[in-house]
């Protein structure tokens, strides 16, 4: 296991024939791109917007944001288990394009807890002061669904069409030298000077059964989760296309571009690489459905950061919210009582403003909390000048001044560890 | 800056406790403490009244004292209000904590106070204040009306509040959002390398510690108990008839199963965002046992089961609003005669 992202920086695109990266400017051809997404028989046709940092645009709701990215040649397939077999990610090269995003659109308004909008992409203003992905180029793909053709079927054509664009487009960059690349040296404790060091681990949640995946959900390796037990990833695995975000992210928020950037994955990397820990692995983990299957799932992943990883130390993650946020104190809790310390990221589920509601646990060994915030912070948008959506209806609904939580804003709370907003306690 | 200042008859300079009878007087200039508070604002912030009242009859009179002192306040135009400080003296807190608080939500004007965070004034009022952390004596009266002063300065320009820590207050129990330097990956690593190598770190959640309900008596004699089904877990009739929200509800219902012996998915829905229903749905008695409870009864094992179930949904529900639902159906609970009570949870 040994991953080199190359990267090469894109600065502007640029709708034209062939699709090519021409120094930092992406030409992308739209007709050769359309009719390799129109494959997908779920689709009926697809549109595309380029947008570009610091322009008065708003998009949404977004389903999915991905970073452009394509394996050389004979490395492996892209986007293992979904674009291709389910073969081990996190190998060879791959090329990235950076500063820059796919971001697909959702064809309805997302409605749910995170209200009529869903999550938008907002790129310029107070709101996009606050996310990771304003200062992105983005291809906006909106893709029109064929009649019939909703539910599962939809979300999986909206899916593979965000990863097939990343991938197309990223594909113009592997015959070029990158101006920068990135080798992660494989995780190994045992060179002189390291045998002192915290070993850390990092457990993330990947999904929740408080909602039932879809069938052919694709989430790590192309697998819905459906029984599957905490699993050990090599970090690179992570940052190469093994998990992509399930269909629900409207807690808190999970892109794949931020796994394949994964925040704690690259900052357990770099001080793994500056001497200050042994980076020693990773557990993928699920947030259970009832009592037993908590107990199954937070017991297996305690085990593997014992007896697999031999960790000292373990950062955890929640995929979701009340349960996820149980099952992360209950898994640090077992780590904690084999004598391994943890740190907990959980987002604001307090929905009084008070500490008391802060918390859904109360075991006092899990004490070193990270507290996201995002139930507090919201701004008063002005209308957009250009406005992105799937249909007039919706784009008429995100055109106005209004009110923008920060939920509803796709980078700005983040449980994948991007977010810089957090929750004080005053 | 218009300030009316607060002080006991200690601090007012009329006596000891010996006075801590005497009435609510006043004076149009800074007194004690006040004085000090003045020098420390500086340019342009006067005391223009001073009230003194005895502790005694503040806290014995307090409803008076309070509109006493509002319409005071109100009547000197002030742009702040001051009380103390008090430091570790009870019942100046508690009058200082009553006056504060009526002051800042009657007049909309801000007020800060100070005490010892033992006071008793800082647990009853201390979230809906800014109650400077004091210590227990006058020892430190200089830099306490320093950090009195520094927050009153940025309350009346309506400047943001720092933390705790930074400002010098007593933490309300609150939380507000903020945007920070380090994202929260480099947080979480920063403070588990710190936990694994036994340095100090700062959560950015206390550990939330609640007082232990004790067990009650057990029921006596089950074969001669009315027993009642309650659970969170969101089952209510079609069509949710009292509207019970699916996250953070606001409301439960009491439903009739007296002439059943099943809950029947059809009858039924579930208004809960927070868990896998199928089941639920596909068979309520699931969630809400009366096909069980009904054998036990018909056997008289358990005495007669309550003629409705309690429901509400317990899903992200800040504590101050499940403790008033809680209350509710406790009430009712007592006025049914129940003597035992079945939760059920999801």
């Amino acid at each position: 296991m040994n991953l080199t992202l190359a990267y090469h920086p894109v600065r502007a695109l640029r709708f034209g024939t062939p699709t090519r990266l021409d120094g930092t400017t992406l030409d992308i051809d739209t007709d050769d791109l359309r009719a390799l997404l129109l494959e997908d028989e779920a689709l009926a046709d697809v549109a595309f917007e380029q947008v570009a940092p610091g322009e008065d645009c708003r998009a949404g709701p977004v389903f999915d944001i991905i970073e452009p990215r394509a394996k050389t040649a004979g490395d492996g397939p892209d986007f293992p288990g979904i674009l291709g077999p389910p073969l081990t990610a996190g190998k060879g090269t791959t090329h990235v394009l950076s500063g820059m995003a796919v971001t697909v659109l959702d064809e309805h308004a997302a409605g749910g807890s995170r209200g009529s909008i869903g999550r938008v992409l907002e790129m310029t203003g107070p709101a996009a002061e606050g996310s990771c992905y304003s200062p992105l180029h983005h291809l906006v793909v909106v893709p029109r669904m064929a009649p019939g053709k909703d539910g599962a079927t939809a979300q999986r054509a909206k899916r593979v069409a965000g990863l097939k664009t990343a991938v197309y487009l990223a594909q113009a960059s592997t015959a070029h030298a990158p101006s920068e690349s990135q080798t992660f040296n494989p995780v190994d404790p045992g060179p002189p000077g390291r045998q002192g060091l915290p070993r850390v681990a990092y457990v993330g949640q990947i999904f929740s059964r408080q909602r039932r995946a879809e069938l052919d959900e694709p989430v790590l390796y192309g697998h819905n989760t459906t029984g599957m037990l905490p699993v050990l990833l090599h970090p690179d695995e992570w940052l190469d296309g093994a998990v992509v975000t399930s269909y629900y992210t409207s807690m808190g928020g999970a892109e794949t571009y931020l796994y394949q950037n994964h925040p704690i994955i690259t900052e357990l990397y770099r001080r793994h690489h500056t001497g200050e820990l042994n980076f020693v692995g990773t557990v993928a983990s699920i947030a259970g459905s009832d009592n037993t299957d908590r107990d199954r799932n937070c017991r297996a992943a305690a085990s593997l950061v014992k007896w697999a990883l031999n960790a000292d130390a373990a950062v955890l993650t929640k995929y979701g919210g009340g349960v996820p946020h149980a099952d992360l104190a209950e898994t640090a809790r077992l780590l904690e009582s084999e004598g391994i310390r943890t740190s907990v990221m959980v987002s604001d589920v307090s929905r009084d403003r008070r500490v008391e509601s802060a918390l859904l646990f109360n075991f006092p060994e899990v004490d070193a909390i990270v507290y996201g915030g995002g139930n507090d912070t919201r701004w008063e948008v002005r209308p957009a000048a250009r406005v992105i959506a799937a249909t007039p209806a919706i784009g008429e609904l995100l055109a106005g001044a209004r009110e923008l939580g920060a939920m509803n804003v796709a980078g700005v709370t983040n449980q994948q560890g991007a977010s810089r907003l957090r929750a004080v306690v005053y | 800056m218009r300030i009316v200042h607060y002080l006991n008859q200690f601090f007012g300079g009329i006596g000891g406790e010996e006075e801590a009878n005497s009435p609510l007087q006043e004076a149009d200039n800074a007194v004690g403490p006040g004085r000090l508070l003045e020098q420390t604002l500086g340019d342009g912030a006067t005391v223009v009244r001073t009230l003194i009242c005895g502790d005694n009859h503040a806290v014995e009179n307090q409803e008076e004292l309070v509109d006493a002192v509002v319409e005071r306040v109100r009547e000197a135009d002030a742009d702040l209000f001051v009380a103390g400080p008090c430091f570790d003296a009870g019942r100046y807190g508690m009058a200082a904590g009553a006056l504060c608080s009526a002051v800042q939500t009657e007049l909309g004007i801000p007020a800060v106070t100070a005490m010892h965070e033992e006071n008793p004034g800082v647990d009853l009022y201390r979230e809906g204040l800014y109650i400077v952390d004091s210590g227990r004596n006058a020892a430190k009266m200089k830099e306490v009306v320093q950090r009195m002063a520094g927050l009153a300065r940025k309350l009346v320009a309506g400047d943001p509040i720092g933390l705790p820590r930074e400002e010098g207050y007593l933490t309300r129990g609150l939380i507000r959002d903020q945007f920070v330097d380090k994202s929260s990956a480099e947080r979480l690593v920063d403070m588990v390398l710190a936990k694994v190598q036994d340095r100090s770190f700062d959560t950015e959640m206390p550990v939330t510690s609640f007082e232990p309900v004790a067990r009650p008596r057990g029921v006596d004699d089950l074969s001669q108990a009315k027993v009642m089904l309650i659970t969170d877990g969101g089952l209510v009739p079609k069509g949710n008839p009292d509207n019970i929200e699916g996250m953070a509800a606001t409301r439960w219902g009491a439903y009739d199963i007296s002439g059943a012996d099943d809950l029947a998915g059809e009858d039924y829905e579930i208004s809960h965002g927070g868990y896998d229903p199928r089941f639920v749905q596909a068979d309520p008695d699931r969630l809400v046992p009366l096909d069980a409870l009904r054998q036990l009864e018909k056997e008289g094992a358990v005495g007669k089961i309550h003629g409705e179930f309690l429901s509400t949904s317990g899903l992200s529900n800040p504590l101050s609003n499940t403790r008033r639902l809680g209350r509710e159906m406790a009430e009712k609970v007592k006025q049914e005669g129940v003597d035992a009570v079945i939760l059920t949870s999801t």
